[in-house]
């Protein structure tokens, strides 16, 4: 009778364990999911955002570049200067003295911009430019940004991109803050394929495979 | 033959050697001022009811700027038009005059003749064009989306196998989609120039030397280079990247300096400067095509 209920004691006890481990793994998966990511991920990291946002929206006005992480560990920067007869690509390490004289013989606000690439660095930011878009034949400009956070590079979550758009104006949505073409015309509208989330009236977010 | 034939000539003459672009323009087909004089003179083109979404205004408008500025051609962001596009920088090139007379014909009939190719493109492409979004400065060119998606309907390869019919958005999938054999065909077809094409959609070119290949082509003729453009601009941090070629570029400097290559092409409404390494380069090519103008007894 007792090693019945000994035997019983233990069926319970791994029924139980199973559980606490199912709801451990569950946790784990959910809390680094790209859908609770896409929520939170822009309201911790405001400050950063837009400071990055703004460093580079005053600096590519001056003269325009895109700056890209293209290593996982975010050492290898790729810049694109844009000039009015050609674009320049050139590939560095981020410590590397080659990367402020390039950008000393453009011209361009070396210290700045490499304080932008350091921020870029610290918060995983992966691709900066200015996106052309158009609206009733006028051009548009917005700021494209994507970030490779960390709980997105986990072993259970996608290999994604937290990728921000930041409008110069506001935006329109729909009733599920999907952002939309224009206000008569409820067209859901796409950036670089993908369709975006509200944050705000003038941020948007979308999680994708590419980072640009 | 005829090039040394032709610089010797103008040696003779006592004047100094033409370069090559001095060269290239006496045996373009067309010249930018002809194609430029023939639109100036059109002023009563009625509205198509055959291409909808197309008013003749902006119509005429795109013509001028592509005809102006050929490098501004941009075949849009996240299509697959980067084939048709660098035939079209080639077209436009060679025989600007040419190219506004076959898309007026286009416009104003819905189907065209050039050379032997016959265009007639589908109703859903021509419902569709002029209403391309989203694909950059391609959403204000009408001219533009109603070529390329007369050529994508027009030329067909093994990609374009299982998506043949056009749907909307299908100018970013295998509908569009342009395989090596396909764009070196549609060269030979729309283009007067002779085309010797080394490499293949999975298979790089042997070649040797690709960097001594490709400038000693570019001496005397234009190349157009099909490369995966996957890990020229990488959009992920994927380690593993699928070896295959994505996206042709018409190649306009090559030059050596310390084991490194300096590449100037041009794609997508600009021209780019890449430095890369010779490795780097045998890597990312696949095909590199080369062209040199016809002469007339070839034609």
């Amino acid at each position: 009778m007792e090693l019945l209920i000994v035997q019983k004691r233990k069926s319970q006890m791994n029924k139980l364990t199973l559980a606490l481990l199912f709801f451990c793994i569950m946790n784990i998966i959910s809390s680094c999911s790209p859908k609770n990511i896409s929520t939170s991920y822009y309201y911790q990291h405001e400050k950063v955002l837009d400071k990055i946002e703004e460093s580079y929206k005053s600096l590519s006005q001056q003269s325009p570049f895109t700056v890209a992480f293209t290593d996982k560990k975010f050492n290898t920067v790729s810049l694109e200067i844009i000039t009015d007869t050609l674009s320049y690509i050139y590939e560095f390490d981020v410590n590397e003295s080659r990367l402020t004289d390039t950008l000393n013989r453009f011209r361009l606000n070396a210290p700045k911009i490499i304080e932008l690439i350091r921020q870029m660095q610290s918060i995983r930011c992966t691709w900066i430019n200015n996106y052309n878009y158009y609206v009733d034949e006028k051009k548009n400009s917005l700021i494209f940004m994507s970030i490779k956070p960390v709980a997105l590079n986990s072993l259970f979550s996608y290999k994604k991109f937290y990728t921000l758009t930041y409008f110069p104006q506001p935006q329109y949505f729909d009733s599920e803050g999907r952002l939309l073409d224009k206000r008569k015309i409820r067209r859901l509208r796409k950036i670089n394929g993908e369709i975006f989330k509200r944050i705000n009236n003038k941020v948007c977010y979308t999680i994708s495979g590419n980072f640009r | 033959m005829f090039l040394t034939c032709l610089l010797f000539w103008q040696v003779s003459l006592g004047n100094t050697p033409p370069s090559k672009k001095q060269i290239i323009d006496t045996l373009k087909t067309s010249t930018q001022q002809q194609a430029l004089a023939f639109l100036n003179e059109i002023n009563d083109l009625q509205p198509s009811k055959i291409w909808p979404n197309i008013k003749p205004a902006k119509f005429l408008q795109n013509l001028k700027t592509t005809i102006y500025n050929p490098i501004s051609i941009y075949p849009g962001n996240g299509t697959n038009f980067c084939g048709y596009g660098a035939i079209t920088y080639l077209f436009l090139l060679d025989d600007p005059l040419g190219y506004t007379k076959l898309l007026l014909q286009l416009y104003r009939e819905g189907k065209a003749v050039f050379g032997a190719t016959r265009f007639d493109p589908s109703q859903a492409v021509k419902k569709q064009a002029g209403l391309l979004r989203y694909k950059g400065i391609l959403d204000i060119r009408p001219a533009e989306q109603m070529w390329y998606l007369t050529l994508a309907d027009h030329f067909k390869g093994y990609l374009n196998f299982f998506n043949g019919k056009y749907d909307p958005d299908d100018e970013d999938k295998f509908w569009a989609s342009v395989n090596y054999a396909k764009f070196n065909r549609m060269v030979r077809k729309l283009l007067r120039y002779n085309v010797k094409a080394r490499g293949a959609d999975l298979i790089r070119p042997r070649v040797g030397d690709q960097y001594k290949y490709i400038s000693e082509r570019m001496k005397t003729g234009t190349v157009v280079l099909f490369i995966n453009n996957r890990i020229v601009h990488k959009k992920n941090h994927v380690r593993i990247k699928l070896g295959v070629p994505t996206h042709f570029i018409v190649a306009e400097k090559i030059s050596l300096e310390n084991d490194l290559i300096t590449l100037v092409y041009w794609d997508y409404g600009a021209k780019t400067q890449l430095q890369l390494s010779p490795a780097f380069i045998k890597r990312i090519i696949f095909g590199i095509t080369y062209c040199t103008k016809k002469k007339i007894a070839d034609e």
